[in-house]
């Protein structure tokens, strides 16, 4: 099996300048819980903001409240999706716009999920809450290249059913795919909830035990919180995934975007530039501030 | 070629007379590169002073700098770039340490992917007269940070101050086109200048290597205790280039700025939602010494650090930089004699 190799630098597509943004459309709302919409973006011309790979970044802002960095959840041929919940000052803002409203978009940022070199793997998602968003990117590439790659599984978890995202895709369309397992669990369960109650990184053990799993020739993809992300390290560990196959994005507070202003600096790298997206056996040699 | 001494307002005047200079003088009691002419209320420089205490980095990297504006017009909403092109200025008499500081803001604006056009519009616009120091003052320690007092290779052009003359060396095409406007002051002749020596020294071999491994180590509780993290080093650093975004709302126009920013501050990281990775201020001094000292050296091949020696002076707290690096030399060999 090849080594999965991430790639680092500049992507480089970003077109026009590099910290003002363009004009771009709100030409679709979707609610995907009380407190996470997805936004669907388009150019006033009605084209795409811009091209992307699975697991950029794109800043997108509201004024005069501010910007913010999030990851393109899905990318049409002539949109790009966010999937963005709502916790500080711009994302309130988000969640006021309506269709037709008009913000600023600039990107993309960042390298991308290794789409190329996982191909022939199988594949092994986890998620808990609103990491679903980037993990959705790659998913949904390995879905629509569903022959490029082995087994699919994905680990979810949520607080409560209430705050899981894309119920519509987590319950019929993805275990509609060949071979392709979805594993969702709550932290709180309740009366119509037949599911799984547990923490992500017990549930994930579970999962990995009871579907027989194998740890060699996979690629495991990892977003979540800083608890989930350190719980989950440590199973992965134990369950004896190694270091080289386990793949995360990370998240961090970014103003540029473009590995300048300083902030998202770890080690000798930028998260937004030459990240968001590392391996696990790349991170063991970035000191870095959790 | 040199000119002399008294012919240095001339010689100022004549390159006043074609672009904007900025000379090391004493505004409001501050020390900083202002503005050379009559209007501006500064008619000569002082080159007493060692270093400038806001070092010369505000003239391609303001404290404060407009991006661009937003609006509703007839058309609908727009963003409309503050990007204008400057005239050519000339920053006359910058320290080599100053000229290392902006190859090494260089590296960070102009470099690695994404080209900062507002930053590339003054640099461009820029030249850069470096003065070869004549003393060396205690806090000066840039030979150990691989400069020399002496020489500036980064500058347009570098004058090397004599008794009574200013020896000049065109290193580009724009300090030749400097020379060449100066030519009625100028006359054949070398001036007496002893080679300027650094004091204060520091081993900087190994020490990026020695601090990759050292992240967690308790040096940094040791270290951290004094700082009061106000941010001051940051500010007067020449190669500190942390910036915010920020936007002002204005009856007229609705702006979003940049402006300096330092990694001292706790909300610098705060993510919405509440998690900040350096909540802690050992972890934020910890920070700024390894990127200084180690992270920008793994990145681009040199220290953040260019041994200008103001943070030594003004730290309300005494911290000192080259403490921290004797210590990170020290605490390897306390570790060593362990095993």
């Amino acid at each position: 099996m090849s080594k999965i190799i991430v790639e680092h630098g500049c992507a480089g597509i970003c077109e026009g300048s590099s910290l003002v943004p363009k004009i771009v459309h709100v030409t679709g709302i979707k609610e995907l819980t009380h407190d996470v919409k997805l936004f669907t973006f388009k150019t006033p011309e009605g084209t795409a903001p811009f091209a992307s790979k699975p697991g950029q970044l794109g800043m997108f802002s509201v004024p005069p409240f501010g910007e913010c960095m999030f990851c393109i959840t899905s990318r049409g041929e002539d949109y790009v999706e966010m999937a963005v919940k709502k916790v500080g000052v711009v994302t309130e803002q988000m969640h006021k716009l309506r269709v037709g409203d008009s913000v600023g978009l600039r990107g993309p940022y960042g390298n991308s999920f290794p789409y190329e070199s996982c191909k022939g793997r199988n594949m092994l998602f986890i998620a808990g809450g609103i990491g679903m968003a980037p993990v959705r990117a790659f998913l949904e590439y390995c879905l629509g290249h569903r022959e490029d790659y082995g087994r699919i599984d994905l680990v979810y978890s949520a607080s409560t059913y209430d705050d899981l995202v894309f119920k519509e895709e987590l319950f019929e369309k993805w275990p509609s795919y060949p071979d392709t397992h979805v594993h969702v669990s709550l932290y709180h369960g309740n009366e119509s909830w037949t599911g799984p109650v547990s923490y992500t990184a017990p549930y994930l053990e579970q999962v990995v035990a009871e579907e027989g799993l194998s740890t060699e020739n996979a690629a495991v993809t990892l977003c979540g919180g800083p608890s989930l992300f350190r719980t989950c390290r440590e199973s992965l560990t134990k369950l004896g995934y190694s270091p080289e196959n386990i793949i995360t994005t990370l998240e961090a507070r970014m103003k540029c975007g473009v590995g300048k202003c300083g902030r998202c600096n770890i080690g000798g790298k930028y998260i937004c530039l030459d990240g968001p997206v590392f391996t696990e056996a790349e991170l063991a040699d970035i000191p870095r501030d959790l | 070629m040199l000119f002399k001494k008294s012919r240095l307002a001339e010689v100022l005047d004549a390159t006043a007379q074609a672009m904007d200079v900025y000379v090391p003088a004493i505004v409001e009691g501050t020390s900083c590169f202002a503005p050379y002419g009559e209007d501006a209320g500064v008619t000569e420089p002082n080159f007493e002073l060692q270093n400038t205490k806001i070092p010369p980095k505000g003239l391609l990297f303001p404290s404060t700098e407009k991006l661009y504006t937003w609006g509703k017009g007839p058309e609908g909403a727009f963003i409309e770039s503050a990007l204008d092109k400057p005239a050519p200025f000339v920053a006359f008499g910058v320290r080599p340490c100053d000229v290392a500081a902006i190859e090494r803001m260089d590296q960070v604006f102009l470099t690695k992917g994404y080209i900062d056009e507002f930053y590339q519009a003054k640099r461009e616009a820029l030249t850069c007269v470096a003065l070869a120091c004549n003393r060396a003052s205690d806090a000066c320690f840039c030979t150990s940070m691989g400069q020399s007092p002496n020489e500036a290779p980064e500058a347009d052009l570098l004058l090397v101050e004599g008794e009574d003359a200013f020896e000049i060396h065109p290193q580009t095409e724009k300090g030749q086109a400097l020379a060449d406007l100066w030519k009625p002051f100028l006359e054949e002749g070398s001036v007496d200048h002893k080679p300027v020596e650094c004091s204060t020294q520091v081993n900087m071999e190994g020490v990026a290597q020695k601090l990759h491994g050292m992240f967690d180590s308790p040096l940094w509780d040791e270290v951290s205790t004094a700082c009061l993290t106000c941010g001051s080093c940051t500010f007067i650093c020449p190669t500190c280039h942390c910036f915010d975004l920020s936007q002002a709302r204005k009856k007229e126009e609705n702006a979003r700025f940049r402006c300096w920013d330092s990694c001292m501050f706790k909300d610098y990281t705060l993510m919405a939602g509440n998690h900040n990775p350096r909540e802690q201020k050992r972890n934020r001094v910890r920070q700024r010494f390894m990127h200084k000292l180690c992270f920008f050296e793994e990145r681009y091949g040199e220290p953040l650090c260019v041994g200008c020696g103001r943070c030594l002076v003004d730290c309300p707290a005494t911290m000192d930089i080259t403490a921290i690096i004797d210590k990170v030399n020290a605490w390897e060999e306390k570790e060593a004699s362990h095993v």
